[in-house]
This record gives structure tokens, sequence and C-alpha cells, in this order.
């Protein structure tokens, strides 16, 4: 058999495979580099950037669960200026596709870093991050109404002609009338899931074990949330996905795919094994070599017609 | 920094919660300073989950063996402690920055807390082998005589060594931090430079020691990781004024740290 087509097709971009890295995971790019051939990656999301720096959360912001961990980061990050002057050129040098995970506590605060990043050269995609649930003056309000979504969404995406990738949050009713907002509204592709928002206690200190006192749960435990998510999101919206929620192996990168996801992110697998991305890689190619499936996009969905 | 899945060579059961671990991993027994740590995949499965960080103890470049100290806390370390000769483990390493190395004329304190002396055995050995002369005195803190585990190790690469227990079942009674602070009352006349590792609130009582006292210190801590390399921002502390950061990274920053680039008021505990 003939090698196997595993470029996909997102929202403008085309991406020479689906296997990307999720926000938050590889900084911006440099810290893993010793360890990681960053450039066989479909494409790198950088951890979220707002307007002006931002110092994040005390701590402790971080714990273990069962299959999973809890993280409250609060959006540690230098600011946009510092980003594009200092952090992007090292990214630039990857070459691969890079999107800027986009965070803000107001409105003008995305759209300042959106107009900033439109006059950036070397980028790929906006991710408009409207779901992270650790912030209290912004995400978790926008990202759970339909309307304020429109309105993030429709404000940024005239402020910025990158494509606009919109990534919603898990911690919704009905995610399926966030996505169908968010692209009437103009976003060109949709990521899912963000963390579920958790909480952990520590029972010797009879106190929370964050700082934060809550956190957002990633990792394998929230896969069946995730994929059931994209399978409903994929039923109501025409634009791309790219999936994510705990994939560790091809298999689970598998299970967002034929759910209708477009592309998948590679999360807290990450940090167990720095290789994920590039064994994920490699178990999809293998996939569809077993299974005959010529191109990978193919597969987009697949699980819808049964 | 390499990724690698060195076999264990030997095991050996040291306290009924200490585990001692050769391994063979010559690239890492090259590279690493004292201080340095590796960050361990202790489950092929999905949980645990995350990585645990381990100090290095001790570094055999000529053989290529390691030595780590592994204290079963909870799920992870009891998966790393229960290794037979033969396994392997997926490390990444080594890691962090390590101790810097007292210049010679200079008097030493290794002050130990449990688990914590590892990467001081590992420190006394570099400053005994280090070119000039160090006076190096080790204080070993734990709540019990059971519990100072591999405390031989420390103590022969010293002058002087005090166990020092909180039950009074062997060396000086009380805190390891009291015993220092009275070691420090004798005068010297040269440069004195104090090195910890241990539990947060040992580490917060020598930071204290040390600036009272006016004597460089350098502490060791530990913190839950994700990554290990510097991306996540998850094992934070906070940094003393005037540091540009508010937090800084143990695993990356650290995990040694001048007691003084750190804000010990607002240390998690």
């Amino acid at each position: 058999m003939s090698a196997v087509d595993l470029s996909v097709e997102l929202c403008g971009l085309g991406l020479k495979n689906p296997v990307m890295v999720a926000s938050g995971i590889f900084g911006y790019g440099t810290e893993y580099a010793d360890l990681v051939d960053v450039s066989s990656l479909g494409a790198l999301v950088t951890k979220a950037v707002t307007l002006e720096p931002r110092e994040g959360n005390p701590p402790p912001r971080l714990c273990e669960t069962p299959a999973a961990m809890l993280n409250a980061i609060g959006l540690q990050n230098p600011g946009v200026e510092v980003f594009v002057t200092e952090k992007l050129p090292a990214l630039r040098d990857f070459g691969v596709p890079i999107i800027v995970n986009v965070a803000g506590a107001t409105l003008e605060d995305y759209v300042a870093v959106a107009r900033r990043l439109a006059e950036t050269e070397g980028l790929a995609a906006l991710e408009l991050n409207v779901s992270c649930p650790n912030v209290k003056a912004g995400g978790l309000h926008c990202g759970v109404s339909p309307d304020l979504t429109a309105e993030l969404v429709a404000t940024v995406k005239a402020a910025c002609p990158l494509p606009l990738i919109t990534k919603l949050s898990p911690n919704v009713t009905d995610i399926a009338s966030i996505a169908r907002a968010a692209v009437e509204a103009g976003s060109d592709a949709l990521s899912l899931i963000n963390t579920l928002l958790g909480m952990a206690i520590d029972v010797e200190r009879q106190a929370p074990v964050l700082a934060n006192v809550t956190g957002g749960l990633s990792g394998p435990a929230i896969r069946p949330v995730a994929v059931r998510m994209v399978w409903e999101v994929a039923r109501a919206v025409p634009v791309p996905i790219i999936g994510m929620g705990g994939i560790m192996t091809a298999r689970d990168a598998l299970e967002f795919l034929l759910a209708g996801a477009t592309a998948v992110a590679i999360g807290t697998a990450n940090f167990v094994n720095p290789d994920t991305a590039a064994e994920v890689l490699k178990g999809l190619e293998d996939y569809c070599r077993r299974h005959e499936v010529a191109r990978l996009s193919d597969l987009i969905g697949a699980a819808h017609q049964y | 920094m390499f990724n690698l899945t060195p076999t264990v060579v030997s095991r050996e059961q040291v306290t009924p919660v200490h585990v001692r671990l050769r391994l063979s991993a010559p690239e890492i027994a090259l590279a690493a300073l004292p201080g340095q740590f590796l960050h361990l995949r202790v489950s092929a499965a999905c949980d645990p989950l995350l990585r645990r960080p381990f100090s290095i103890m001790l570094t055999e470049p000529a053989t290529g063996l390691i030595d780590l100290l592994v204290q079963v806390v909870g799920r992870g370390s009891e998966a790393v402690a229960a290794a037979m000769p033969g396994q392997s483990f997926d490390i990444i390493g080594p890691l962090g920055h390590g101790f810097p190395l007292a210049p010679s004329g200079s008097q030493v304190f290794l002050v130990a807390g449990g688990v914590g002396v590892a990467p001081l055995i590992g420190l006394a050995e570099a400053l005994a082998e280090a070119p000039g002369e160090r006076e190096i005195f080790s204080l070993f803190g734990a709540r019990t005589e059971s519990l100072l585990c591999c405390w031989l190790e420390l103590a022969e690469r010293c002058v002087e060594f005090t166990a020092v227990t909180e039950d009074g079942s062997i060396g000086e009674t009380g805190l390891v931090s009291e015993a220092l602070a009275r070691r420090l009352q004798a005068p010297f006349p040269g440069k004195r430079v104090i090195y910890a590792c241990g539990p947060m609130p040992m580490l917060t009582a020598i930071a204290a020691i040390g600036r009272e006292a006016d004597v460089e210190t350098y502490v060791s801590l530990e913190r839950w990781m994700g990554c290990g390399v510097g991306a996540c921002l998850g094992c934070v502390v906070p940094a003393a004024a005037p540091s540009v950061e508010r937090y800084l990274r143990v695993c990356k920053d650290g995990p040694v740290f001048p007691a003084t680039a750190l804000d010990w008021e607002a240390m998690p505990r």
C-alpha cells in the first residue's frame, strides 16, 4: 500500500498531520526542544497570552487525582508584547504552524491582544480562550453563555483577520448551543474540551489542596466526557473541530477523529511522555494501513454513520 | 537532559519506609550535578499518572551507576520503591539547578531532614572531591532513630556528624534547625555556607537562621510537578522581592535556591 495521506485541512490551514500540542503544555515551545522534535507536530498551540503580564495564581497550583490532574496556573504569562518580541522568534524557528491562545479579563483586552497579533508575522491562527476556569474576572462567565461567546467571537474576528478557533468549556449544560453561537458569530473552527472544573481536599489538613481552591481537571479520566462533547458538537456545527481531553495513545486520538474531530491536541500526556505526539502520529499511520484507509481525513466523523 | 530507560541494578531496604535504588545510567552519571533531580515515570498505565521527581543521591561516572533514595509517601513512590533488579524506569534528567560549591577554606553545614538527606550526600561527595579544603559539618534530623536513612553515607563524608531526633531516640533531642542554630553560635572567621534539604517547615526555619546569622544559605525544594522541564508552571514557589517574576519554578529555576531568593512568608506548606 502506498503512503498514507495524514494531512488535514483546518480552516484554511493545510496541516501536514492532525496531531497538535494543546495550549499550556509546551509553554512557548522551547522548554521541550531537547526532548521532542517539535517540527514534526501538525501545529503548536501556545500557552495563553494576555494583554498585560500576569503573575498567575499562588501555589499549590497542581495536584494529581485518579488518572488525571488538577491545575490552577491562573494564566501566568509575560503579556502579548513580550510574547511577540521575545518568545515568538524561537517558536517560528520550529517551522510548524503557530496557533496563539488568547485570553483576557475584558472584551477590550481580547481585542487589544488580537490587534497586536494581527500585525505580527508568522502566525497561523488564534485560539480564543473563552473557557479558562481559573480566572474569576474573565473566562468562565463568557464561555458559559451563548450570547457572550458570540459577542466575544464577533468582536475578536473583526479585530484580527487570522483564522479564529474558539476553545469551548465543558463546564456548561449544553455545549452544542455554545458551539452554534460561536460559529454563527464567525468562529472558523472549535477546540474542545478545556479542563473540567474540579477540586481536591487534603483530608489531613482539612483544607483544599489548591490555593485557588478549584482547578481544571485534565488527563485520561476526562476523555469520555470530551469524546461525547466532540460527538455532540460535530452534529451541531459544520466547522472543523480540534478534539482534546486525555489523549494518551493513537487509539484515544482515533476516538476523537471518529467522533468528528479534524485534528487532535495532546495535553497532559506530554508531561507523562514527551513523545506522545510522535507516538500518536505513528499509531494513526499504522491504523490507516491496517484498515486500508488511504487518507486519514476519511476517518473524520466516521462513527456517525453507525 | 535525556529521556532514558535505565535498569535497576540493586535495591536495598534502608528503613521500613526508605529504599535505595541503584540504576545503570551512564549518561546521567556523567552529566548530573549534585542537587539535580530525575523525573521518573512511575506507571506504564494511566494511574498514577504524573511523573515523580527524585533527587540524585550519588553518581559514579566511572561505572555509570546512580543511586536514588525513595521514601514511600503515596502510590507513586510506593511503585518506585517496589522496583526489583532488572526492572527499568522511564527517566527524564538530569533536571534543574544543583548546589553551587562553597569555595575552598569555607565551613560548610549540610542540614538534612528525613529523605532530604539524599542530595546532600552527593553534595558532600562533590565538596570533598573539589579542589581545595572545606570543613564539612552535617546535621541530620528525623522523627526517630529508625528514620535516619543512609546516615552513614553522610557521616563518612564529613568531619562531624550530628543526629537529631524529635523523640530523643538517638543524638540530640529536638529539631535539626535548633541544632544548627547552636552550631552557628561558635565563631568562625572565614566564609560559612549552609545547604539544606527537608520538609518545608524545616527549610523555613533554616532560611531564618541563615538570615539571622548572615550565612549564605541554599535550600533544595520539593513540589508536585507536571512537566519537570519548566513549561507548565505548576510547581512554582513565591520569589522574594526584587525578583522580576513573582513566582519561580522549582523544576527549572531550582530545585536549589539561595534562601534569600524566596518569599518565605508566602511559601506554601
